[in-house]
This record gives C-alpha cells, sequence and structure tokens, in this order.
C-alpha cells in the first residue's frame, strides 16, 4: 500500500469528528506506529502534495471513504440477504450522517465549472453498491448462455435483467440514503418498504411485459394476414 | 540578516571502483586487474567524467549569471513567471503559520522572493524565512543584487549560502530542520539527482514538503515536435544574439532532454524515502502547458 493510500485509511476514522475535510487528512499522521507517528498534524502544503489542492484533497478522502463502505459490505456473512447487506450498508453510513450531505454535494460540483452538477459520481456510487450487494447474495441474473436461434431473445433477457436489476436496488438504495439524511430513524423501514414494493412491482411489470408481448405478436399476425405486408 | 556566506564544499562522495578478476591463460600467474569504467555523466547530449560535470555546469552558470533572467523572459515569453507564481501559490507558504524553507539552485532568488511575498501578501507572515543555497557564486550575487531593492534585505527572512546541493554542509544545514525545500530549474544541472534527493529528505523535517519545479517530457506528440524545433533552434540563436553564448544556451536545451520523464523522477523521489500522489498527471507531479514545465511534490513521513 502506498504511504498516500496507508494515510488515507487512516484518515478514515477522523471523518466522524473532523469531517471530509482537510484537517482530518492531516491529523492522519498522528494515529501512525509509534515508531512512524509525527508530533505535529501535516502541514497544508504536504497534504497538497499528497492529495491535491483545495477540494481535491477531500474529494480523495470522500472516494476513501465509499471505498470502505464496499468493504463494509463485501464483509457481510455469507447468506445473508439483499435487505441485510443494504441495512449493513445504511448503518455504516450512521457515525458520519452530519457530513453526508455536504460531501455528496462536493462530490457533485464539478472540477472545471461545467457542467453545473456532475451526476456521475453519485450514479457510480449507488451502482456500485447494488452491484456489490448483488454479488454477496449470490445473484444469478447474469448466466453466461451461448445464444443460439432459438436461445438468442432470452440471452439478450438475461443481460437486461442484470441491469433492470442494479439499476433498481440503485434507486432503493439511493432513496433510501436520501431518506436517512432526512429522517434517520424511520430509514430502515422505508428501504423495508421499497424492497417489499419492488418486488411486487417486478412481478406486475413482467406480467404487462408478456401481455404486451402477445398483444404486438397478434397485431403483427392480423397486418400480415390482410395481406398488407 | 542579508549574509552571503561561503561555507567548505564538501566533495563529491566516491564510490570505490569495483574491480573484476580476469581469467588467466596461464594460472601461475596473479590476475591483473582492470581499470574500472570511469563514472560519467551527461552534459547536455555529451557524455563526460562525472567529476567534470560540476566544473562544465558552473562555466555555463558563471557565462549567463548576469543575463539569467533577460534570457528567461525572452526565450519563454516570460511564461516561466507564470509557472514560479503557480508552483509558489500552490505550496502556500504561510498559510499555518511561518516556515523555515529552502531553496536550492535558487541563486538569482526567484523563488525565494516569491515565497516571502507569497506568506506577506496573503497571510501577514513576516516570520517565514528562506535559506538560498546555490553551488554558484555569480548566480548568488545576482540573487544578493536583487534583494537589496527589496525590504527583506538585512533581515533573519533571507540569507544567502554557497552549497553543493548533493552535499549540503550539516553545520548550516543540519538534519530535520526545515519545513520546505524548494528546487526550481536546477536539479537537472546536478551530477548525482539520487544525491540531491537523500540530502532533501535529510534536511527537512518530519512533515516537510519537497517540491521540484523542472523542464520535463511533453507527451502530446505535435506539442512536443514544436517545442523540440523552437527549442532546438530558437534558443541557441537568443543565447548567441542576448548573451553572446550560443553554447551554453545549447547545453540548457540539450539538459533538458536528458531529465528523466515525471513517472521515472516520481520513482526517485519515492526511492529517497519520500512519500507521494498516484503515479499521474495532479498526483505525484502536476504538468504545467503539457509537461513543458512540472511540479514534482513529495512529503517526508
Amino acid at each position: 500500500m502506498s504511504g498516500s493510500a496507508r494515510l488515507l485509511r487512516l484518515s478514515i476514522p477522523l471523518v466522524r469528528t473532523h469531517g471530509f475535510t482537510r484537517e482530518a487528512l492531516a491529523r492522519s499522521v498522528l494515529d501512525l506506529p509509534p515508531s512512524e507517528v509525527h508530533s505535529t498534524p501535516l502541514s497544508d502544503s504536504a497534504v497538497s502534495a499528497l492529495f491535491g489542492t483545495g477540494d481535491l484533497a477531500r474529494k480523495a478522502l470522500i472516494r476513501a471513504w465509499l471505498d470502505d463502505g464496499i468493504c463494509h459490505i463485501q464483509s457481510q456473512p455469507t447468506g445473508s440477504t439483499l435487505r441485510e447487506v443494504l441495512r449493513a450498508r445504511l448503518e455504516f453510513n450512521e457515525p458520519v450522517l452530519r457530513h453526508l450531505p455536504e460531501a455528496f454535494a462536493l462530490l457533485a460540483s464539478p472540477t472545471y465549472g461545467l457542467p453545473p452538477l456532475d451526476p456521475r459520481p453519485a450514479l457510480r456510487h449507488s451502482f456500485n453498491i447494488a452491484d456489490e450487494a448483488c454479488h454477496v447474495t449470490g445473484d444469478a441474473s447474469l448466466q453466461v448462455r451461448k445464444p443460439d436461434d432459438s436461445d438468442y431473445s432470452s440471452s439478450n433477457h438475461v443481460q437486461l435483467e442484470w441491469y433492470e436489476r442494479r439499476g433498481s436496488l440503485a434507486a432503493i438504495y439511493t432513496a433510501s440514503e436520501l431518506h436517512q439524511m432526512t429522517s434517520p430513524k424511520t430509514a430502515y423501514d422505508f428501504l423495508d418498504s421499497l424492497l417489499t414494493g419492488s418486488s411486487n412491482l417486478k412481478s406486475s411489470l413482467n406480467e404487462v411485459s408478456i401481455f404486451s408481448s402477445y398483444f404486438v405478436k397478434s397485431c403483427v399476425g392480423i397486418v400480415k394476414s390482410s395481406g398488407i405486408l | 540578516m542579508l549574509r552571503l556566506s561561503l561555507t567548505v564544499r564538501v566533495p563529491l562522495r566516491r564510490v570505490a571502483p569495483w574491480s573484476r578478476s580476469l581469467s588467466s591463460q596461464s594460472p601461475s600467474l596473479p590476475p591483473s586487474p582492470e581499470k574500472p569504467a570511469p563514472r560519467t555523466a551527461s552534459f547536455g547530449f555529451r557524455t563526460v567524467p562525472e567529476e567534470s560535470k560540476e566544473t562544465l555546469v558552473k562555466e555555463v552558470f558563471d557565462s549567463v549569471a548576469s543575463k539569467y533572467d533577460l534570457m528567461n523572459d525572452a526565450t519563454s515569453f516570460g511564461v516561466h513567471r507564470f509557472w514560479k507564481d503557480s508552483y509558489v501559490s500552490s505550496l502556500k507558504p504561510g498559510r499555518r503559520g511561518p516556515l523555515r524553507c529552502i531553496d536550492v539552485a535558487g541563486g538569482t532568488g526567484d523563488i525565494a522572493l516569491r515565497i516571502l511575498d507569497f506568506a506577506r501578501e496573503n497571510y501577514a507572515d513576516r516570520e517565514t524565512t528562506v535559506a538560498v543555497a546555490d553551488i554558484n557564486a555569480q548566480m548568488l550575487k545576482e540573487g544578493y543584487r536583487r534583494f537589496k531593492k527589496t525590504m527583506y534585505h538585512n533581515t533573519p527572512q533571507i540569507s544567502f549560502h554557497e552549497a553543493n546541493a548533493q552535499a549540503l554542509p550539516v553545520e548550516v544545514f543540519p538534519d530535520n530542520t526545515f519545513d520546505l525545500y524548494t528546487i526550481a530549474f536546477g536539479i537537472r544541472n546536478c551530477t548525482s539527482i539520487p544525491d540531491v534527493l537523500k540530502e532533501a529528505h535529510r534536511v527537512l523535517k518530519p512533515g516537510g514538503t519537497f517540491a521540484c519545479l523542472e523542464f520535463s517530457r511533453v507527451n502530446n506528440p505535435l506539442l512536443s515536435t514544436l517545442y523540440d524545433q523552437y527549442s532546438f533552434t530558437m534558443i541557441p540563436l537568443l543565447g548567441t544574439i542576448l548573451a553572446g553564448d550560443r553554447n551554453s544556451y545549447q547545453y540548457l536545451v540539450e539538459s533538458i532532454r536528458k531529465f528523466p520523464p515525471q513517472p521515472e523522477f516520481a520513482r526517485m523521489i519515492r526511492d529517497v524515502g519520500f512519500t507521494t500522489g498516484d503515479d499521474v498527471d495532479g498526483g505525484a507531479w502536476e504538468d504545467m502547458w503539457g509537461g513543458i514545465a512540472c511540479v514534482h511534490k513529495g512529503v517526508k513521513l
């Protein structure tokens, strides 16, 4: 692990007291092993040299904390359900909850002024969590099949399902996390209600999709038999 | 107090030459030792004995000292000022209190003056100090003259020392002394870059920052071609016209091409014990103008 990566890891526990700030990064050297510990925090120029100037250093710390969140998901016991994994990730937010709105706003703010807001970090964050949660719970929506003439549409369907699953989980987690920032006590119930609603929604959508495909096939058959095509 | 101190120049460290034993056709004869291969260094595109590089570089800077600032302005169209301003402002000296700084190969005082002005104007800091060290007395003399025109003359904030960057005298530059070590457009002229880096590591305090501004590798092929054309035609020509010394400026241009590229120099900085950012632009180094100039930084942990 590089020196700067090591200091980032040491900074993560300091986020709860100092927030996602350069101060947390500067104080990381106070937590080095006794043989290497410093008596004073790093200077501003040292923090800039290691992590970047201005808010770049803070963004590096936020990204390190988010990666630590992914590791927290990976450490969930085998056989955990999706609900348990996502709840664990929400619990991971609790010690630093008051700092999160500013952190996400900082991630969304562009480096060079345009565009005014950059949604990609937020999307990446929620999609990574959804993907990791599916992986930990043994999601098998992406089955590797050789497409042949009869199976081609179903392998496309499998690939779409992979994206659908992660997309819906990302949306559920994002909504739960936003809810947690405003109403932490009800966040877990909100997550449960969304997960329940999502499975109901999925089955409803499947039925609609099947009916729609029959309807389309019927229309095509009628048009063909009328001799227009 | 503005003082120009002459320090004893410690000779370059010499490594005992290694010897090889040769197989002899007559087993009874003792093997005759071969002469060790002479250690060489690059002087621009030429390869010269290591011992003579220092003298050659000294001659170059003795020659260019009086017109150094003029030539910098002429050859870079004043852009070097922007690079140096950007370099110093990225370090933010004085933001968190006064710093003890050392500016090596900073004979004419460019960087030292910027550091003191930045700390004063932005943070009302009049306690930050800069020790300027340069191997070349002529360059130091130019720096001393420059500072005589400023408010820092005769104050403890600035001092000038004739010293070798590869072997800074311990009595003047003890271990773990400085908060900030700067070297701008000077390290490529040193015979042994690792020795300079080791000395930088020695004199910095734990938590201290090393920052090097230097010409570097341009990776964009189009920009690189234009830059090469300009460097090898215009700069020596300007040297002839403005300073009457083509060869010195030819050396300066060639020495830029021999300097290690950004990742390699970052690795050399880490090899002596500094911690750097990641090996990308914006991490361990920051390119300016596509890599024409580059700032490498490291922290002593």
